[in-house]
């Protein structure tokens, strides 16, 4: 019985990987190989040569975007950007994802929702409006996209934290409150480290979307193309041939871009785990 | 303290806290909101010169204005027995009575009606004529689309991170593993699936398809209209999957320990610590990530740009379309106003439903 459901539960942890990581691995297969492999009938698993059929991996795809000066700036711009983006996001989220989720004042469900409306609209509908604002202001293009990325992570971050705040007893609040501490030491020497999972996951979510936003990053670049994040780098990449989709450079800076994520997601998930606040917790 | 001044304390705590997003707020979001609002009421172009002028809410008709007219079938000269009679015209191919086009009863003043469907009831045939059919679609694809991909992303989130939350080995590297549909970025996974889904067995889909004797690998899954919504639908749970599986897991990590140990003690069996502790305490965790999700769902562009084009719209890609192909932004905006509309009415259906941070209480 014992076994039956150990293998039961490694059977569904097989398919659960296979489906998240198969079109990853596409992409990474691809990346491998070159334009006439790409077009082979039907398509191989592993890179092979079209003539002989045997394996062979092919390094151009990353030798040419490694030479791609837009790209490696892409990735630094892209750095500053979603850091930023993240930590603002979670600063003021936090502040106010603690006022919404544990403290009394009048006025607090108008608030949610006015938090929350500002990202019911899509971004191509703001998209003139912001434009009018940062030209308007004559922001600098990462520092727009900074303060423009608020629109969807902001309120993503408030309400998030707002319901894991909420979540979290009543009496701590209080008996700290007993023993003299104001409502933000209780905030930031208490509640902040027991939402440290929340804080993580939010992060992690808000960075990637602020990493991979494209629309937004593409209007605010086009005066100024050394501040291209990378998505934007990567939809102007150009092949040798003019006019034809580089898709195997595409899929090589796919990986590129995503092993870094991975590898951060890899550092923080620790923090995810329950051992942080177990013990702590007592409801 | 007396307690009247703590509420005050606690108020006006509450009111700093807020200031740092009411200031990023006032910042980015009241001018473009505010200027979509009054936009969408006016003819303005996008990037013209042509003057602007108010229109009050010509462009909401424009787009959303239905009618329903009876077809009458179409009547031909028969003889019978030598004599002349009217009859009605059958279609010889299908046996089934000819009605009149529906272009000549669909009012064309003040706003043209094009077709937007036919149907019969009770033996007679009528068309329903909206005056942008287009957009309308749009609203059925992306309801269509948000609906069932939610569903899916949420039952296999919450699976996932059930999953991901017991004691294994490797549960580290499973979580970095669970999240990389999601870090993959969204023009680069369209193109991903793009080639996957190509309408040859230059594509995965196809060649796999092709062994099992399925479709011959000619299957034109971006282009068949049946096939294209289902399509968007497969890619958009496998990327947005984790986005819920990660929400869903940090809720489950909130729920104290010892509520199971409790109820494990009470000899309560595992689908009923389930039932009892693990989804009501993971209802707020639930409802604000199934809002989260369901907004995005609802304005979802990159995908559909990428992957359809102009062949199938979802609401925002009409919207980009109105705006950047017809140079239209008085009516794009009033489309964007729509959206919001429908997002603000999913979002306090779901805070009715479920609850959570949101509820007075």
């Amino acid at each position: 019985m014992k076994i039956a459901q150990k293998a039961l539960f490694c059977f569904i942890l097989a398919i659960i990987i296979i489906y998240l990581l198969f079109p990853f691995y596409w992409a990474l297969n691809s990346s491998f190989k070159t334009e006439a492999q790409l077009q082979m009938m039907p398509a191989t698993f592993i890179p092979r040569d079209p003539l002989s059929g045997n394996i062979s991996f092919n390094l151009i795809n990353y030798k040419s975007i490694v030479q791609n000066q837009e790209f490696l700036y892409g990735l630094i711009n892209s750095s500053i950007v979603a850091i930023s983006t993240t930590l603002l996001a979670l600063v003021a989220g936090s502040f106010a994802g603690f006022a919404i989720g544990k403290l009394r004042f009048r006025g607090k469900q108008p608030s949610m929702y006015i938090i929350l409306a500002m990202t019911m609209f899509p971004q191509i509908t703001v998209l003139t409006g912001l434009f009018a604002i940062i030209n308007a202001l004559k922001l600098e293009p990462r520092f727009s996209m900074i303060l423009t990325y608020m629109i969807f992570t902001l309120p993503f971050t408030t309400w998030v934290l707002a319901t894991f705040f909420k979540s979290l007893p009543t009496s701590i609040l209080e008996s700290s409150q007993v023993d003299g501490a104001t409502f933000f030491q209780t905030f930031y020497r208490i509640l902040l480290p027991l939402t440290a999972p929340a804080l993580v996951t939010t992060g992690l979510l808000a960075f990637i979307a602020s990493w991979n936003e494209y629309l937004f990053a593409l209007t605010f670049t086009t005066i100024n193309p050394a501040a291209r994040t990378v998505p934007v780098a990567i939809a102007l990449f150009t092949g040798y041939i003019a006019h034809q989709e580089p898709f195997g450079e595409i899929m090589a800076a796919a990986v590129v871009v995503t092993v870094p994520i991975v590898v951060l997601v890899l550092i923080f998930q620790r923090r995810i785990i329950r051992g942080l606040t177990a013990g702590s917790v007592k409801g | 303290m007396p307690k009247l001044k703590l509420a005050i304390r606690e108020e006006k705590t509450a009111y700093k806290l807020l200031l740092p997003a009411f200031i990023i707020l006032i910042i980015v979001a009241i001018y473009p909101l505010g200027s979509v609002f009054y936009t969408s009421l006016t003819d303005k172009g996008f990037a013209s010169t042509k003057e602007t002028h108010f229109v009050g809410f010509e462009n909401y008709k424009r787009l959303l204005s239905f009618t329903v007219k009876e077809l009458l079938p179409k009547m031909t000269w028969g003889s019978l027995l030598d004599e002349q009679v009217v009859k009605q015209e059958i279609d010889l191919k299908t046996g089934e009575s000819v009605h009149e086009k529906s272009t000549k009863i669909l009012p064309r003043e003040p706003i043209r009606y094009k077709e937007l469907v036919q149907l019969s009831l009770f033996g007679k045939r009528y068309v329903i004529g909206a005056t942008d059919p287009d957009f309308v679609q749009a609203i059925g694809n992306t309801l269509q689309f948000t609906i069932i991909s939610v569903l899916f992303e949420t039952l296999l989130g919450l699976g996932i991170a059930l999953v991901v939350n017991s004691n294994f080995k490797g549960r580290g590297a499973m979580r970095a593993a669970m999240l990389v549909p999601w870090a993959v970025i969204t023009v680069v996974s369209a193109q991903i699936w793009h080639w996957m889904l190509q309408s040859s067995r230059v594509g995965l889909f196809n060649t796999i398809l092709a062994k099992f004797g399925i479709g011959g690998g000619q299957i034109a899954f971006l282009s068949e209209e049946i096939w294209q919504i289902p399509s968007m639908i497969m890619i958009d749970v496998w990327k947005t999957t984790p986005y819920m599986a990660l929400l869903l897991l940090a809720g489950l990590q909130i729920i104290p320990m010892e509520l199971y140990e409790a109820a494990a003690i009470d000899g309560a069996g595992k689908i009923k610590q389930f039932i009892n502790i693990t989804l009501p305490l993971l209802k707020p965790a639930l409802a604000v990530a199934l809002i989260f999700r369901t907004l995005d769902a609802l304005r979802v562009f990159d995908l559909f740009q990428v992957i359809l084009g102009s062949r199938e719209y979802s609401m925002a890609t009409y919207n980009y379309y109105q705006l950047i192909g017809n140079r239209a932004m008085g009516y794009s905006s009033a489309i964007g106003v729509i959206i919001f509309i429908i997002i603000f009415a999913f979002a306090i259906l779901y805070i009715r439903v479920l609850g959570g941070v949101y509820s007075s209480e």
